[in-house]
């Protein structure tokens, strides 16, 4: 399936991102719970179990050869990790089920978390270290953490969260502070396993906050994670999905390098902030892999690569969110060869 | 003393909009010694600063803090009014049965719709979140709803609404149907069967109305003198 690939994945990244020559560009499809089916395990027994997590992932690269190996249940495993309650349906993302922070007064039990211990963190770190053993000469291993403003919201319960913006900004301050320290913690952990990790700020998409309220209580976090992710010399990523083009330049500002962006026009993405980032997207998980079919997705492969393989800083092929877990699999491999062939450099769609 | 009614209703809907809780209740307990009509307390003061905080929605001026602060700003000048409302007479409102379907625990664009459609005058039977299909179709059987409103967030679940709608159209039951929700498109909502697809809160409103205009839905089933699960949110 990848006859024309001739660089393996970890080399193709190595090059674009020293800017030496590639044979294409990166091809990554948020590949996360979806690699549960390449062992035929629920979405219950791979996350919840390190070696289930890791050998599921392996399986999955094994098979599609993709571009990038995410290692992701849900983005409140931080929260879950100092404390909020998870709800694991039997075959699909965990939720949040009780937050931690039930009254103002239980911000005084918060704390930063041990990783090595903490929820389980230990799961994807044994993940982490599973595939890097097996697949990591490979491929990059990408751990992939909820940022400090999502992390908080689920600590908090989202609701009340953001209407606190309003009404407690002290405590927003004072969670989102813990929470940033756990990331760190987090990022320590993940990338003396060798993995890279990213980060994702679901909550704070512009379908749901203001760009005030962003470079209030999201922005200066944000920064703080990437010069903390930027010191060990890796690429900071950083992915909000839903409307993103209200926040779009503060997510440029955050000093990530590569924005992973989901319902806005890459060509209007790439006039924004295409001169200060690299951009990925942004297949409709929904209307794309889920209940598309081979032609479709060919044809919104070729649409991304069309608008924003020009990009100034560069361009990844990419789903807009998480591949849904019943993606069927013709679907995959019809996205995976559609961004082999219209990703090949130089660009040619004819 | 019209000067000053004006005066008062207008300083509600401007508590509406500026989220100011304790400005609500001061205006709304002054309307109540100044004996204006609590309807009128509702619909033209705190309900149109409602609507106004609808339109900053739209134009993106205002975001989900905002909505769910100015909604319990509303309901708190509602609470001071209530007990001066005459016993109440709802034979004419649309009755609603919304929920988040089973599966899915995120509900905050469902609270969004639902105060929204409540503003506008509709009936609301919140069934909450992660909620069975029978438990949408029992409901809006019983209730003989108007309008059945079902919200996803998640790619997994998006195909439980074709279930309740099949199994609603099944039963027999005449509700409208719409859907909406972060991976449902306009032309999803139609290849299942929903009678109307709305992409935010805002547009919720004009849907449902739009649902109503001219048609007059049959009243084929028992009436609903049966149990009252209106929740207020405050």
């Amino acid at each position: 399936m990848n006859h024309t690939d001739e660089m393996k994945p970890k080399e193709r990244m190595l090059s674009i991102l020293q800017g030496k020559q590639a044979d294409r560009l990166l091809v990554s499809p948020l590949i996360l719970n979806f690699a549960s089916r390449s062992l035929n395990l629920t979405v219950r027994d791979f996350c919840t179990n390190g070696r289930n997590m890791g050998d599921a992932n392996i399986a999955c690269f094994n098979k599609y050869r993709h571009d990038i190996v995410y290692i992701f249940s849900t983005t409140s495993t931080v929260a879950e990790a100092m404390g909020t309650k998870m709800y694991f349906p039997e075959d699909d993302a965990p939720q949040v089920e009780t937050p931690f922070i039930q009254t103002r007064k239980d911000i005084e039990k918060l704390k930063p978390v041990d990783p090595e211990k903490d929820g389980r963190l230990p799961v994807y770190l044994e993940a982490v270290k599973r595939c890097m053993d097996a697949i990591g000469n490979e491929v990059f291993i990408v751990p992939v953490i909820g940022a400090p403003f999502t992390t908080s919201a689920a600590l908090r319960g989202t609701e009340t969260f953001i209407k606190e913006l309003y009404t407690d900004p002290e405590l927003v301050h004072t969670v989102m502070k813990v929470a940033t320290q756990s990331v760190k913690n987090v990022i320590d952990v993940y990338v003396k396993a060798g993995g890279v990790p990213v980060t994702v700020e679901p909550v704070a998409t512009g379908s749901m906050i203001s760009e005030k309220h962003f470079r209030e209580f999201v922005l200066p976090y944000l920064k703080e994670v990437y010069a903390h992710i930027h010191s060990y010399n890796l690429p900071g990523v950083l992915h909000i999905c839903g409307k993103t083009k209200r926040v779009i330049q503060c997510m440029a500002e955050s000093g990530a390098d590569i924005l992973s962006i989901d319902n806005i026009d890459l060509q209007e993405a790439k006039e924004l902030v295409g001169q200060k980032v690299c951009i990925m997207g942004n297949v409709s998980p929904a209307d794309g892999m889920l209940k598309g079919n081979p032609e479709t997705i060919t044809l919104m492969v070729k649409d991304c690569v069309a608008k924003a393989s020009d990009n100034p800083k560069g361009f990844i092929v990419a789903t807009g969110c998480e591949v849904p877990i019943h993606t069927p699999h013709e679907n995959m491999v019809a996205f995976l060869e559609a961004g082999r062939t219209f990703a090949r450099l130089p660009i040619n769609l004819n | 003393m019209d000067a000053n009614k004006h005066k008062i209703l207008n300083d509600l809907a401007q508590a509406v909009i500026e989220m100011d809780a304790p400005r609500a209740v001061k205006a709304a307990t002054e309307a109540i010694y100044c004996k204006i009509d609590p309807y009128e307390i509702i619909t033209d003061g705190l309900a149109r600063g409602m609507d106004k905080v609808n339109e900053l929605f739209e134009q993106e001026e205002y975001f989900v803090p905002e909505i769910l602060l100015c909604a319990d700003t509303m309901n708190a000048g509602i609470e001071v009014v209530r007990p001066h409302l005459p016993k109440e007479n709802t034979r004419d409102k649309k009755k609603v049965v919304i929920g988040v379907v089973k599966g899915d625990t995120h509900d905050i664009g469902k609270n969004l719709v639902k105060i929204m459609l409540d503003n506008a005058g509709f009936e609301i039977y919140d069934l909450g979140r992660n909620v069975p299909y029978a438990k949408f179709v029992d409901t809006a059987g019983e209730l003989n709803a108007d309008l059945v409103c079902l919200s996803t967030l998640m790619t997994t679940t998006m195909d439980g609404m074709q279930v309740v709608i099949e199994d609603i159209k099944n039963a027999g039951i005449v509700s409208r149907i719409m859907v909406g929700g972060g991976p449902i498109s306009p032309g999803f909502a139609k290849r299942i069967g929903a009678d109307g697809y709305a992409k935010n809160a805002a547009e919720a409103v004009k849907v449902a109305k739009g649902l109503f205009q001219n048609i007059h839905v049959p009243l084929t089933f028992k009436t609903p003198e049966l149990v009252r699960v209106r929740k207020k949110n405050s």
